[in-house]
């Protein structure tokens, strides 16, 4: 089968899994709903892998393939087609994101076992898949604005899944209204682009960049429609990967399960930006100022979500903090033109950041529901195989060789040292970065496993999993049930649970091992396979100075364990330094509370956008939406229509001679017309 | 001897081509044998192998059709055209008969008419469509007309002991009479003014001198305008539409509805894009104004109507006035588009009155909104193809709607009637504020508890003059009769399904569509 063939089965299983779940919740017994679900993104990997295998059989010059199904519209000038691009970008990533997919389908067969909701939550979970995958294998500007817009209706639909929980829903609600923020940054870039370029076919618009006569095109021009556009877009990658401003909805997205929330920062959805960027390279390298402007937002963002992990103390919020720092990374990666980096970074970090929500997810198991740091302890004999995960896990994020985050971060700060320049200042802020991401980790780590055991630990090495005497809402301390709409009775221990130990071991060996397939002056397994997609860059070059190389790899070292001692020395060794450190430094207490408050994003954001538009709202409601447009506009019309409709039917009197009356009246009226044209 | 005479003679008949013929011999001589059949006493006979033969000779109709396609030829001397338009035109017809006799196959009106009568009628009536379609000839375009008017206005009046039935017949006789002499007068003015009957000779002689501007010319050429509004119901000459559409038996309204409004619109096509194209400064405008006027009127008529039948009837006003935006730019793309208009319109519209016609039979409240309440949950083998119709005649995407809205919307923005695009946006608009109440009534409200009164039976009525005692005595009694069915019959259930599969599946992969009208907009040779 030739590899298009095997991209469009990559998106026919999930979307056969999704209606299936969908279609048949009434019929489908037991669980048996989540091993469909597992089965149709598992044989999506497969085919995945079998679109490798095709793939690779082409000449390296011939590995971009697009395939149509059919074409939607072809008018004034649009071409919008139903195609897929599969190149080596497309099917590293629907690698990516159907292996780590897989892993949480399985996981979330054992974790969401209790749930009422079990049914609607894989076929919300396949959507997702699909979306993210139709997003990923898009051959046009359309397709990709469909998928991307899916992917944010589906994580809409997952972070509210516990619809009864008032948190959730708002939470909801929050990433879809940023998203869409992004999804109107997209389609206006996609304007911007059309326009520079007249095609909406992805590798039509690359071609036109690239090859026209006309003086405006050619490198590095800076070209306004270019610019514009191109600035759009990063609006749209922002948005969806959270990065700064745009990024206050993926804390809050924890709300939802915790698989969904592996999902989203793992495999499906913050990727998107690292991947557009990617993806879109040859127009980036032709409006350098957008790139520049990717490259300072992803390490601005690196830095402040790093700090803000410091000081949380929810243990999913801070590894929600701890992926927005590290797409920062991947978002100035490929904004510097670090793409084989960034996108390996994307691949490393799926591995052990799904890996650490799954660890995470199994504590609260063990809490039964409860999220708070302050309350946990001393898990490390009651969840031993939690503990390990979560060890590995933090190791890899850490930057610790031999584990795989060490050489794809490093290699994303290798190349943008080499860039020279400012760029040095992106250089040191990434290794800043890294002290951090080492501290905070490695603080959940002591918090979580170390000291005293709490409560629901002891209780559990005496071999007995904690329940709640009522369920609460852990953000709000409100009582629940467990029925539809809200989490259901049982909480899955991974201890305890098959599917969940398979799939946070092979994870574990992909956080451990994945790093392997990269390692500087050793092999190059992702720079030779991306290779195709960026042919045409004149950033993608191999590395060339040994001695910064060097310096890279000690430096990220060194920091890495000086973070991990500085974590232990604060947290384990001498427990309270944290709040003697807040008050013996000068302006402590003031930066903490910063960071706690996450830099008051959220206050600014309110500040800045939502009161003033809300006042805005409210005065038009008031003034002009009342009067101009209810009474006016609306009243007008509905007026007008009703009347419409009232003469309509009284002229409709039933008797034949008026009809012959009117009929007579209307050959007359269009009579005296014609008869005025001589 | 005689022989010999007419031998040396060289009598040579005219040449006839029958291959070209084909499609309305064989609807015709259908006709005529499905009207033998009926004679036939077997109960069983009469009301199962009449519509089985019925379909047959549509299916013959319909695979000539394709077996001419690509022909470019015109035949009789002229008068008719067979090319991609007229054959995808056949094609609709075709389809839209074929789901109008299934609605009709065990439905009170056929029995009524003794199934051969009804049907040979039908069958005669799409055969005037079809020669209506082919028409490019002013004596044929007549002929096509009255072949299909005179037939309907029957069949509006099959259900004999139904005053509305009758009712409907009778004023669409008269009213559609009025119509069809306007026709006759503006078609005798341009003969007048340009000395022929033929498309091509009128519009060789409308382009060659001030014949455009004659007033004899011109008045003709308003008298047609008016005429055939009349017959694609185009306001303000679409006062009989409601009361006829309300009033006629719902297989025959869906069959006036669908197929009808598919010769209407391709003769309208035909003559003015070919015959009058030089005239096209002239009636460009009004038709336009026209159009503009049938969207308002039928969107605003179709508000709050309870009877869906009359609803529907607006509906099809407005539609029309759609469709009449592809004929009012005469380009390519305006021929295109109104023919892909047309083949959705089948589908959405047979989807909705198989519907209708379902419920009737199933609760007793006739053509009421009252009829759909809350079949979502108790049928939705009925209420889904209902919600996509009504979500296709709105024009919402992913729907063959939409897709046909588009192309109306891009052919008259490109063809220079931008406000006439705007027209049918707003005329959109307003058509969700009738269409979906039947959505809400369908999903959101509770089927009624003991509404469940089958629908009264005929039975113990007074015979009629021209009715036979014994029907009426052993109607429905016979085991050989086939009666209506208490649970709608699977064939209208099919009917139902077809269309609303066909109206989503072509929203989602219109290919197909475009390269069927794709010939269609070559045929009349514009640009």
């Amino acid at each position: 089968m030739s590899a298009t063939t095997w991209g469009w089965l990559v998106l026919a299983f999930p979307l056969a899994g999704t209606l299936v779940s969908a279609l048949g919740f009434r019929r489908l017994p037991g669980r048996s709903a989540g091993w469909v679900g597992t089965g149709a993104i598992a044989l999506s990997f497969v085919a995945s892998i079998g679109a490798l295998i095709a793939l690779q059989g082409h000449a390296p010059e011939h590995r971009e393939l697009v395939s149509s199904l059919w074409s939607y519209a072809s008018s004034v000038g649009i071409d919008a087609k139903v195609s897929i691009l599969v190149d080596p970008l497309s099917v590293f990533m629907i690698l990516t994101v159907t292996g780590v997919s897989t892993l949480i389908h399985l996981y979330s067969i054992s974790y969401m076992e209790g749930d009422r909701g079990f049914v609607r939550y894989f076929a919300y979970l396949n959507f997702f898949v699909l979306s993210m995958l139709l997003l990923v294998l898009a051959g046009n500007f359309l397709l990709l604005i469909v998928g991307w817009a899916f992917v944010g209706a589906a994580s809409y639909l997952l972070i509210s899944f516990w619809y009864r929980r008032t948190t959730a829903t708002r939470a909801g609600i929050k990433a879809f209204v940023i998203n869409v923020v992004g999804d109107v940054g997209l389609v206006l870039g996609t304007y911007f682009i059309f326009k520079h370029t007249g095609t909406l076919d992805l590798l039509g618009s690359f071609h036109a960049v690239s090859n026209a006569a006309h003086p405006a095109f050619g490198h590095a021009t800076n070209d306004g429609d270019l610019v514009a556009g191109c600035v759009l877009l990063l609006v749209g990658a922002f948005a969806k990967s959270a990065q700064i401003p745009l990024h206050t909805w993926l804390p809050d997205a924890m709300e939802g399960p915790t698989p969904v929330s592996s999902l989203i920062h793992a495999a499906t959805m913050v990727t998107a930006g690292v991947y557009l960027i990617a993806r879109m390279h040859p127009l980036f390298e032709r409006a350098p100022a957008a790139q520049d402007v990717g490259a300072i937002v992803g390490a601005a963002t690196l830095l402040i979500a790093g700090t803000i992990g410091l000081a949380q103390t929810d243990i999913k919020r801070v590894i929600a903090y701890s992926t927005m720092s590290q797409i920062g990374y991947m978002i100035m990666g490929v904004s510097v033109g670090a793409y084989a980096a960034g996108l390996f970074h994307l691949m490393t970090h799926a591995f052990f950041k799904a890996l650490l929500f799954m660890a995470a997810g199994s504590i609260i198991g063990a809490m039964a529901g409860e999220q708070s740091l302050d309350r946990m302890g001393g898990f490390r004999r009651a969840l031993p195989f939690t503990y390990a995960s979560f060890v590995i896990g933090g190791l890899a994020l850490s930057g610790i060789p031999p584990f795989s985050g060490f050489f794809s971060k490093d290699e994303i700060l290798l190349v943008t040292g080499e860039r020279g320049g400012w760029h040095w200042a992106l250089y040191v802020v990434g290794y800043l970065g890294a002290l951090l991401t080492a501290i905070y980790t490695f603080r959940l780590i002591f918090r979580a496993f170390h000291g005293e055991p709490v409560a629901e630990a002891q209780e559990l090495e005496a071999g007995h999993v904690h329940h709640a005497e009522h369920p609460t809402n852990p953000a709000t301390g409100e009582v629940e049930d467990t029925d539809v709409g809200f989490p259901g009775p049982v909480h899955a221990i991974a201890e305890r649970a098959l599917p969940m130990r398979v799939a946070m071991g092979l994870l574990a060996v992909g956080a451990i091992g994945a790093g392997l397939i990269q390692i500087p002056k050793v092999d190059f397994v992702i720079d030779d396979f991306l290779r195709p997609t960026f042919a045409d860059s004149h950033l993608y070059e191999p590395h060339t100075r040994n001695g910064l190389l060097a310096l890279g790899l000690i430096l990220g070292t060194v920091i890495g364990l000086a973070g991990i001692a500085l974590a232990y020395r604060i947290w384990v060794a001498r427990p309270g330094t944290a709040s003697a450190l807040r008050s013996a430094v000068p302006g402590g207490r003031a930066l903490y509370r910063l960071f706690l408050n996450k830099w008051y994003f959220d206050e600014l954001i309110d500040a800045l956008v939502v009161r003033p538009v809300g006042m805005l709202g409210r005065f038009s409601r008031d003034s002009f939406e009342r009067l101009f447009v209810q009474d006016t506009l609306v009243g007008g019309t509905t007026g007008v229509v009703r009347a419409g409709s009232a003469a309509v039917r009284a002229a409709q009197s039933g008797f034949v001679r008026y009809y012959a009356a009117l009929l007579v009246l209307g050959v007359a009226g269009v009579g005296f017309y014609f008869l005025l044209q001589t | 001897m005689s022989a010999a005479v007419l031998a040396s003679a060289h009598l040579k008949g005219p040449h006839v081509d029958f291959a070209g013929l084909s499609p309305l011999i064989a609807l015709l001589g259908g006709a005529t044998i499905v009207l033998m059949f009926g004679l036939i006493g077997s109960r069983w006979v009469r009301a199962n192998l009449v519509p089985a033969l019925s379909l047959i000779t549509l299916g013959a109709a319909v695979g000539l059709t394709i077996w001419q396609w690509d022909e470019q030829k015109s035949i009789v001397s002229g008068a008719l055209r067979i090319d991609g338009l007229a054959l995808a035109l056949n094609l609709v017809l075709g389809a839209g008969a074929a789901c109008a006799v299934l609605l009709s196959w065990r439905s009170l009106a056929a029995r009524e008419a003794a199934h051969g009568e009804f049907h040979a009628l039908l069958l005669t009536s799409v055969g005037g469509m079809s020669l209506l379609a082919a028409a490019q000839n002013t004596v044929a375009l007549f002929v096509g007309l009255e072949l299909l008017s005179i037939p309907l206005y029957v069949m509006c009046a099959t259900e004999m002991r139904r005053e509305h039935s009758l009712e409907a017949g009778l004023k669409y006789l008269i009213v559609g009479s009025v119509g069809s002499a306007t026709l006759l007068y503006g078609l005798a003015m341009i003969y007048g003014a340009t000395g022929s009957t033929d498309f091509s000779a009128i519009a060789r002689a409308l382009g060659g001198g001030g014949l455009a501007t004659d007033p004899l010319t011109l008045t003709g050429i308003a008298l047609c305008v008016a005429g055939l509004c009349f017959k694609s119901s185009v306001a303000p000459f679409h006062q009989w539409t409601p009361d006829v559409y309300e009033g006629a038996p719902t297989p025959v309204t869906a069959l006036m509805a669908v197929t009808t409004k598919v010769a209407a619109l391709g003769v309208f096509l035909r003559f003015f894009d070919v015959a009058l194209i030089s005239a096209h400064g002239s009636w460009g405008p009004a038709v336009a104004v026209l159009a503009a006027i049938t969207i308002v009127v039928g969107n605003v008529g179709a508000l709050g109507q309870s009877s869906l039948k009359r609803m529907l009837a607006y509906s099809s006003v407005a539609q029309a006035g759609y469709m009449l935006a592809g004929v009012v730019v005469a380009t390519r793309l305006g021929v295109q588009a109104t023919v892909l208009y047309l083949v959705v319109y089948l589908f959405m519209n047979m989807a909705a009155f198989a519907v209708i016609v379902a419920r009737e039979r199933v609760t007793g409240l006739g053509d009421s909104l009252d009829s759909l309440a809350g079949i979502g949950r108790s049928d939705p083998v009925l209420a889904w193809p209902m919600t996509l119709a009504m979500l296709g005649l709105a024009g919402i995407p992913a729907t063959a709607g939409f897709v046909g809205k588009f192309y109306l919307i891009d052919a008259s923005v490109s063809g220079g009637y931008t406000w006439l695009g705007v027209a049918i946006v707003v005329g959109s608009m307003i058509s969700l504020a009738y269409y979906l109440p039947v959505l809400a009534t369908m999903w959101m409200r509770e089927a009624p508890a003991a509404g469940r009164t089958p629908p009264a039976r005929p039975g113990g009525l007074p015979a009629l003059a021209g009715g036979s005692p014994e029907l009426d005595a052993g109607a429905g009694a016979d085991a050989g009769e086939a009666v209506v069915p208490a649970d709608g019959g699977w064939e209208v259930g099919l009917v139902a399904v077809l269309g609303g599969a066909a109206t989503l599946f072509f929203g989602i992969v219109p290919q197909p569509l475009f390269d069927l009208v794709h010939s269609a907009g070559r045929a009349l040779g514009l640009l």
